[in-house]
């Protein structure tokens, strides 16, 4: 019996989830439609009778009551609920009729769950409802039911929200499988954050009690006892095995994000709670951090021998602070990319309602002294309590860099110290330097704060100098701390304003002179993290100097670059110390220089960089040449190349940019000469380090290309002055460059290379643009390169991913264009297109293929149909021959008269061109799939 | 890195090994664990725990004899890395399972064992039938062995 009756729910779940379309809807979006997973309940009028009657809706409760306790059956009639709160569309006649049925569904729900204990397997069907009621009823709506049911929803809603959130935690101290919670318990998050979104519908202050609790109970179940409940299970606190974490895993600033923003989000809302919480929750645990270090110390002294005591009571204080701290970096600030993050009105807001309240001296001085206890500066309380959050994470920096000066570094946490810098650079970003035309009102004690030409804001920026300084001298060893330092460092200079500021600290000219002497602990740090140091020296240096400053500054820095190098490489027994590990660390390091300052480009720097980044390229192909056998540093090299092309060309004008196509031509030479028939010992070492190489050519290559299509150039307007006369005899075409650096790899592509995913995209991404760009040159090319490049354009169609075979399709169309305007009829691509007509053909009318290519194999294939009348008719004749079945020959037969009805005959002409393809797409829809070959 | 480490001479007066930071180490790169000059064929780091600190991983192959040797450490530990040269000789002949090397003084040297695996299979290979090419000899602090083959620059 009770399978029949699992059979029932799961048919009417189906039915709920029918995906009603319009009739004439395009096959694309069909397609779109069918692979979206969650649908939408949108059914006709018709459905009116059925779905409206109450009785319907009413039903799916009471068979949810009855069967709740079985989890299979649960869970289909949770979806069929979860369908049922996602009706709208022409069903309702009217706005009266969606509020009637909202409101009768909300007290059927609320019946259902109020006073049940919920069982594990209703919590994502439960939160689904919800989501779905949230997301499709529009707030006019939701705020028309009567208002006792709505506040009975929302508190129905906070309480589901807090207890998901408890179960969730549970379930990551049991380390479950299956995080059911953790799945409810993001969906209610992200409901919240649509429902408080538009919050104009709803009177003022209407959620702040909600958001006050669901915010609480967040920090709750992320702080160690007595404050919270982390990993706390019904048989007290759980030892936690401390698990070897991967450098692959998300940082939790990533992998909740989106928790934390609804959290920040509800944060905001409750602003004149939780700010004051947050401060207080931070300041507490800065006491407690500073007093156990201490201890330690004094301990480490006494004893030095002394191995390392418990780490319990640090790492549960660490673990507490980078929660708080990335709850704190949510609420205050956006992570926007691009654009000038703004300060979130709330915030702003909340400081300006009690300016009035606030002393502003006292509030400097809370955020001026990080080094003090906050509660011992007289009058503490009467700050404002946004500047008292930001000095609270200050007061933790401060601590830190303090251990680290009492070389206590091996007690601190990496993590705490990525948590603090992330948060400076956010803070930053939005806070440093207010731009207050932005806004409309601006909080005084901003402004006076961090306001541009205040005490304040020199202030800070001096003193997150500092802490990147304190950070990079003893984090070589942590990558991530040292890159997430000198991201802050960027952010500070990446803005005009704030880097005038930056260059007035001495503490900045020291690490410039530093990082230029390449002594420790700079020298030390990896790769990545050097390359963005020497971007963010570059950037800094364009900031408002007198001349003379200026001239001071590059001495310091760009200066000592050049010398080294020439130093190094002009010694007369070069070439036979080349391989000593420090020559090589020295001509490594100049390179990874080279590729930051290349990627601190920007249009008004160019002119500089350029001319500064062209003397060392041509001394890179001289390297080449003697690191021939060193494939890591032609790697590096090929690099340096490929930065300057990424980040330089589409600013060059046409004799600047002819400069760089020659040395990138030299540089292929090169690369070629060295490398063909080379055979190394390991072979999937090798394989990978040839692969490094093909890759960073293909890309300086598409780079080069990139020319044509994106060109920010005013015929060397950036460099006006600098190098008169126009380029009369054009040496080099980016053309030129290019197709010799295809004639290069073309023979050292294998089908083996191209099972490396992103190598094969660079190559079929490379072949289309040359095929789109150059199609004139691809008849001259040599025979077995021509054969090859065919022969990769008919391996990208049949057996490579979608993404591949639409690039080849798209590279189609201009080959036959080529072939129109040559009028040849006896060329080797007139011949090749010929054999690409039969593919499409096969392709539109035989095999199954994904509806997205239909456009650009239409367009390749109306292309060929007109260049290859004849053999098109011959393929519809045969066809056509093959088929037994007098139903299907005349249905087809039909549909290839109307295919080709509205273009006879077939010619180059984008009206034309047009007609076929909306009659493509009706033959599609009508015989496509007929002859799959499935 | 200190200037008091006192270097092990080699023959062009180059330092045979450098300390470096685990922490800097790539793949691919080299280093020399109990005296054995090893190429890096994987790295990986890790932490113990949320708030500890990070650890390298380091699996090398003995470049003579392709021994695996493999580690785990902090990554502020230092490691010795080793100078490794590499140079390109003619192949001459092949003798007893040993290379001929025309070295650029005109010298020929007779001290490289062939290659074990597909690498030597192809040298003869190739050398058998006529083919001029070059051998890649990579030289660390104890000894050389041949890494790679070319086809002669014509």
């Amino acid at each position: 019996m009770s399978s029949v009756f699992q059979r029932y729910l799961a048919l009417a779940n189906q039915v709920l989830s029918w995906n009603f379309l319009p009739p004439n809807l395009g096959r694309h979006y069909i397609a779109m439609f069918e692979s979206s997973q969650n649908v939408l309940l949108k059914p006709t009028e018709s459905w009116r009778e059925a779905l409206l009657d109450s009785r319907v809706m009413e039903l799916f409760f009471t068979v949810h009551r009855k069967i709740r306790e079985d989890s299979d059956m649960a869970q289909d009639s949770l979806q069929c609920l979860a369908q049922l709160a996602s009706l709208h569309g022409p069903i309702f006649p009217d706005e009266g009729s969606q509020v009637d049925y909202l409101a009768h569904f909300i007290e059927g729900l609320l019946n259902t769950i109020n006073g049940i204990e919920i069982e594990d397997s209703e919590a994502v069907g439960i939160s689904s409802i919800i989501s779905n009621l949230i997301t499709v009823f529009p707030r006019n709506v939701l705020t028309a039911i009567p208002s006792e049911l709505f506040s009975s929803f929302v508190s129905c809603l906070t309480h589901l929200t807090c207890s998901f959130g408890r179960s969730a935690a549970l379930e990551e101290v049991l380390d479950k499988d299956d995080m059911v919670y953790m799945e409810a318990y993001d969906r209610l998050l992200e409901s919240w954050l649509t429902l408080v979104q538009d919050d104009k519908h709803f009177h003022k202050g209407f959620f702040t009690q909600h958001a006050v609790q669901v915010f609480n109970s967040y920090i709750q179940c992320h702080l160690a006892a007595p404050d919270g409940t982390r990993n706390l299970t019904a048989n007290g606190v759980a030892s936690r095995e401390e698990e070897e974490i991967s450098e692959l895993q998300e940082d939790d600033r990533d992998q909740f994000s989106d928790q934390l923003a609804s959290v920040g989000m509800l944060g905001r809302i409750a602003a004149e709670h939780c700010i004051p919480l947050l401060t207080s929750l931070l300041e507490e645990r800065v006491t407690r951090l500073h007093g156990q270090l201490q201890r330690r110390q004094q301990q480490l002294l006494a004893s030095p021998a002394s191995g390392s005591a418990d780490s319990k009571v640090l790492d549960d204080l660490y673990e507490d602070i980078h929660w708080l701290i990335l709850v704190t970096g949510y609420l205050l600030a956006d992570d926007t990319q691009g654009e000038t993050p703004l300060i979130p009105p709330e915030i702003m807001e909340y400081s300006i309602k009690h300016s009035s309240e606030v002393d502003i001296n006292t509030t400097l001085q809370i955020l001026g002294s990080p080094g003090e206890k906050a509660s011992s500066i007289p009058g503490y309380n009467r700050t404002d309590s946004v500047i008292r959050l930001l000095s609270a994470v200050l007061r933790v920096s401060e601590v830190e860099s303090r251990a680290i000066r009492a070389d206590l570094t091996h007690l601190l946490s990496p993590q705490m110290g990525k948590d603090i810098v992330w948060f400076l650079k956010r803070w930053a970003k939005t806070y440093l330097l207010v731009d207050e035309k932005l806004y409309d009102q601006i909080s005084v004690p901003f402004s006076t704060a961090f306001g541009a030409d205040t005490e304040g804001s020199q202030w800070i920026v001096g003193y997150l100098l500092q802490k990147v300084l304190s950070n990079l001298s003893v984090c070589s060893s942590e990558q991530d701390l040292a890159n997430d330092t000198v991201q802050l460092l960027v952010t500070l200079v990446e803005r005009r304003e704030r880097a005038n500021l930056v260059i007035q600290c001495e503490s900045w000219w020291n690490l410039a002179k530093q990082f230029a002497s390449r002594s420790p602990p700079l020298n030390f740090l990896s790769s990545p993290v050097q390359r963005t140091l020497m971007k963010a020296l570059v950037l800094g240096g364009f900031a408002h100097m007198d001349a003379e400053t200026k001239q001071q500054y590059w001495t310091e820095v760009l200066q000592p670059l050049q010398q080294r190098f020439l130093r190094v490489i002009n010694q007369e027994n070069f070439p036979q110390m080349c391989q000593q590990e420090e020559v090589k660390q020295e001509i490594t390091a100049t390179l990874e220089a080279l590729c930051g300052i290349a990627e601190a480009t920007q249009v008004d720097n160019v002119a500089i960089l350029f001319n500064f980044l062209m003397d060392f390229l041509t001394n890179c192909i001289g390297l080449m040449e003697v690191y021939k056998n060193t494939p890591e540093t032609v790697n590096l090299i090929i690099e340096v190349f490929v930065e300057v092309a990424h980040k330089q060309i589409c600013y060059l004008g046409e004799s600047k940019a002819m400069n760089l196509y020659e040395a990138c031509l030299t540089l292929l030479r090169v690369y070629s000469r060295n490398n063909v028939g080379r055979q190394r010992a390991d072979a999937p070492a090798e394989e990978e380090e040839q692969y490094q190489d093909l890759l960073l050519i293909m890309e300086l290559l598409t780079n080069l290309l990139s020319k044509e299509f994106i060109d920010f150039s005013d015929t060397d307007e950036v460099f006006r002055g600098q190098e008169p006369g126009p380029a009369a005899n054009r040496s080099v075409s980016a053309a030129d460059v290019v197709l010799y650096g295809v004639n290069l790899i073309l023979p050292l592509m294998s089908q083996d290379l191209l099972k490396f995913p992103t190598l094969c995209n660079q190559y079929y991404k490379l072949i289309t643009f040359i095929c789109e760009i150059f199609p004139e040159k691809i008849p001259q090319l040599p025979e077995d390169l021509f054969k090859s490049l065919m022969y990769s354009l008919e391996l990208g169609m049949t057996s490579m991913s979608s993404e591949v075979c639409q690039l080849c399709l798209e590279a189609l169309t201009p080959l036959a264009e080529q072939c129109a305007k040559a009028q040849e009829t006896d060329s080797p691509l007139f011949l090749a297109t010929r054999h690409f007509l039969k593919l499409v053909f096969d392709m539109l009318v035989l095999q199954k293929h994904n509806t997205e290519m239909t456009t650009a194999a239409g367009e390749a294939f109306y292309t060929l149909v007109c260049l290859h009348q004849a053999e098109y008719s011959e393929l519809v004749e045969t066809l056509l021959s093959s088929q037994q079945d007098p139903v299907i020959y005349q249905r087809l037969a039909d549909a290839f008269n109307k295919l080709t009805a509205s273009s006879t005959p077939p010619v180059l002409d984008r009206k034309q061109k047009m007609a076929f393809l909306k009659s493509l797409e009706e033959f599609m829809a009508n015989v496509g799939g007929l002859l799959c070959v499935k | 890195m200190s200037d008091d480490l006192g270097f092990e001479t080699g023959d062009a007066g180059a330092s045979a090994t450098l300390p470096m930071q685990r922490s800097a180490l790539r793949k691919n790169g080299f280093v020399v664990p109990k005296g054995r000059p090893c190429k890096i064929v994987e790295r990986s780091a890790s932490k113990t725990g949320q708030h500890g600190h990070a650890k390298v991983h380091l699996v090398g192959l003995d470049i003579y004899t392709g021994k695996k040797y493999e580690d785990i450490c902090l990554s502020t530990h230092n490691m010795d890395v080793p100078s490794i040269k590499r140079n390109d000789f003619q192949l001459i002949g092949i003798q007893d399972g040993y290379l001929s090397l025309l070295q650029d003084s005109g010298e020929v040297r007779e001290d490289l064992r062939l290659p074990e695996g597909d690498l030597g299979k192809e040298v003869e290979q190739k050398y058998g039938g006529g083919e001029e090419i070059l051998i890649t000899v990579l030289s660390a602090t104890t000894g050389d062995a041949a890494a790679a083959i070319k086809a002669m620059a014509k």
